[in-house]
């Protein structure tokens, strides 16, 4: 017996026999039994990255994307799930730019897909490859305010929200957790989409700050991460520093995420890399077109810059001896004050990586 | 520096024309790529008093250099408030938000737009694209909404490959029929012409085009019969030398966008 009613079109279009693979993000039951066995005490939950990582990502885990594709996206931390090679992961986010990392080393077999690209850098030709080659197989389609709905109800702790978004679109057909209803309160027609509350099964939301219990301050965009931190069963806190509790109390007032939603926290600064970190550091803009021009071109030219940039990178240390050192840091931290509008002088020019011009630096 | 004196190209016909869309004091939801430049085009010219809103949640921002994504510090720079995703859109369904443009691989005789995949077989694509974004959610939510892309048989087929956001549907009173609300899309701009929608058929209409662009070449540039309106078929008014040096010193002065792109 199914444990869930879910949207027969869907399945069909997707080809999904067996539907228990869909089961847990959105199996309210089991992440609020997660959420009342966590640690709720008061505690130091730091911990060195790896631990982190071995501890609360396990093989078949639904992961999240946090942050903005390239922006305040935990990039390190996903770095180290993939040199402890887990397996079989599911992944969701809005948007799931990063999942080609995964994707490339066979980690993420199954998608929820809302964007998957980089902009007006281009598609995402490894997602391309391995969605033709079978090497991913899409679990539902989704839009961006779709899944920011679905998270922002577990946040809001009920089952689901009634939704104008996506009706009438193929997003429905192909997403076997949407149904549409009538709003039970009009009395004329009115179709609603029925976006049950996600529950994915650990998320890692990289902030400014956190103290050593988990309560975190996010600075400039928090997107869904307020929501996914509230409705991951397991959540890894990584963060650029680690402040006393009453820094926070004091000077950090806003986007805060709670220390007893988290189950680890790591010190990370430079967390964030290859993606940029609002107040902190800029983009290397020329290393994520040479992610999807170059490693876009091929697989084998894909393997050869993750090779290179993940597996060949202990740390973050590591990576950013690759990008340039003090003098990328020094240059990435100027962009990014100057683009948040504290130097009006700044020159944004840059020199840009295409196939017959390799500048050979990242800023 | 770019050459101030190159005549436009595709990319900045466009922003001009989709500019030329936006009324001063109105809230404009902006996608990534060309609506950027438009928006701010409009902003530096005849609509000084918009306020831009982009997916990633800034809103309001002081104007910087061009953004390189809808993530990027300029989206929120000095801005009030940063919304949370599922608020940002929110303000479209809630009547905040008064136009929203978006870009299209595909669209329709009805205005449905697909960035999903290219081919008969979901499958087996030909290629498969972003997936929708925050596309959809404008489309079903946004007052007016204003489609921008580039324009042959193949991106104006009669059927979009797969539906990512629904536009009039399958025309008449099918929009409102499946729960959607909005006026749904107003226009439909390539750098050849501008179209509407009928009516009551809601089928793509020329609306203007550009000049030198007459109805028969527009029709060869379309996979489906586009409908021609009453009397004259006007011209579309041309992006301005002053506009183009702005565009050029001031909105995109390194062609992040507004330069057709490499390999």
């Amino acid at each position: 017996m199914a444990k869930f009613l879910y949207n027969e079109e869907a399945l069909k279009n997707l080809r999904i026999r067996d539907t228990s693979v869909l089961d847990r993000l959105v199996d309210f039951e089991s992440a609020r039994e997660a959420h009342l066995k966590k640690e709720h005490a008061k505690k130091d939950k730091r911990m060195p990255l790896d631990e982190a990582i071995a501890t609360f990502v396990k093989d078949g885990d639904v992961l999240t994307d946090g942050g903005f594709s390239y922006v305040r996206t935990a990039h390190q931390a996903f770095y180290e799930i993939i040199r402890q090679g887990k397996k079989n992961l599911q992944m969701i986010g809005a948007p799931n730019t990063n999942q080609s990392f995964f994707i490339t080393y066979g980690l993420v077999t199954h998608s929820h897909s809302s964007y998957t690209g980089a902009e007006m850098r281009g598609i995402d030709k490894v997602y391309d490859r391995a969605l033709k080659e079978g090497r991913i197989t899409i679990l539902s389609e989704w839009s961006h305010g779709g899944v920011a709905q679905g998270f922002k109800a577990a946040q809001l702790g009920v089952p689901g929200v009634l939704s104008k978004q996506m009706l009438g679109s193929d997003l429905v057909r192909y997403n076997p957790y949407l149904k549409v209803v009538q709003n039970p309160l009009k009395a004329d027609k009115d179709p609603a989409v029925f976006v049950p509350a996600l529950y994915p099964d650990v998320s890692i939301i990289h902030c400014h700050a956190a103290d050593k219990y988990g309560n975190a301050y996010i600075y400039g965009p928090a997107v869904n991460d307020l929501a996914v931190a509230a409705a991951a069963r397991k959540l890894i806190i990584t963060a650029e520093e680690i402040v006393p509790e009453n820094d926070i109390r004091y000077n950090r007032q806003g986007q805060i995420i709670p220390f007893f939603y988290a189950d680890a926290v790591v010190e990370m600064p430079f967390g964030a890399l290859p993606g940029s970190m609002p107040g902190c550091y800029y983009w290397p803009r020329q290393w994520w077109e040479k992610c999807m021009r170059f490693g876009g071109s091929s697989e084998e030219n894909n393997r050869i810059f993750c090779d290179e940039w993940i597996l060949g990178t202990k740390n973050q240390y590591e990576f950013i001896e690759k990008l340039g050192g003090a003098r990328w840091i020094a240059e990435a931290r100027r962009q990014t004050k100057a683009a948040e509008g504290d130097n009006e002088d700044i020159d944004f020019s840059y020199d840009e990586f295409t196939l017959t011009h390799d500048p050979g630096r990242y800023y | 520096m770019r050459d101030l004196n190159a005549p436009a190209n595709p990319l900045e016909t466009l922003a001009y024309i989709i500019a030329q869309q936006i009324e001063d004091h109105s809230v404009v939801y902006i996608g990534t790529g060309i609506p950027m430049v438009a928006g701010i085009l409009a902003k530096k010219t005849h609509a000084p008093n918009i306020t831009l809103v982009y997916e990633s949640g800034g809103q309001d921002p002081i104007e910087g250099d061009m953004p390189w994504s809808v993530g990027c510090p300029m989206t929120w720079r000095k801005s009030p408030t940063i919304m949370e995703m599922s608020y940002s859109f929110a303000q479209c369904y809630n009547g905040y938000v008064d136009i929203g443009f978006l870009g299209f691989a595909q669209v329709d005789m009805y205005g449905n737009v697909n960035t999903h995949m290219i081919g008969k077989d979901y499958h087996q694509p030909k290629v498969r694209l972003t997936g929708s974004g925050g596309n959809n959610d404008l489309s079903s939510l946004t007052e007016k909404m204003v489609l921008v892309g580039l324009q042959t048989p193949d991106k104006f087929p009669e059927k979009v490959d797969f539906v990512t956001s629904v536009g009039w549907l399958a025309g008449d009173d099918s929009r409102r029929e499946a729960g959607l609300i909005g006026n749904g899309p107003a226009a439909v701009i390539s750098p050849w012409g501008v179209y509407d929608f009928h009516p009551v058929s809601k089928r793509m209409r020329v609306k203007s085009l550009t000049p030198g662009v007459t109805f028969e070449i527009a029709q060869q540039l379309t996979g489906f019969e586009l409908l021609r309106p009453e009397g004259d078929i006007p011209d579309t008014k041309l992006i301005t030398p002053e506009c183009l040096k702005i565009i050029r010193t001031q909105v995109d002065p390194r062609g992040v966008f507004t330069i057709m792109p490499a390999a």
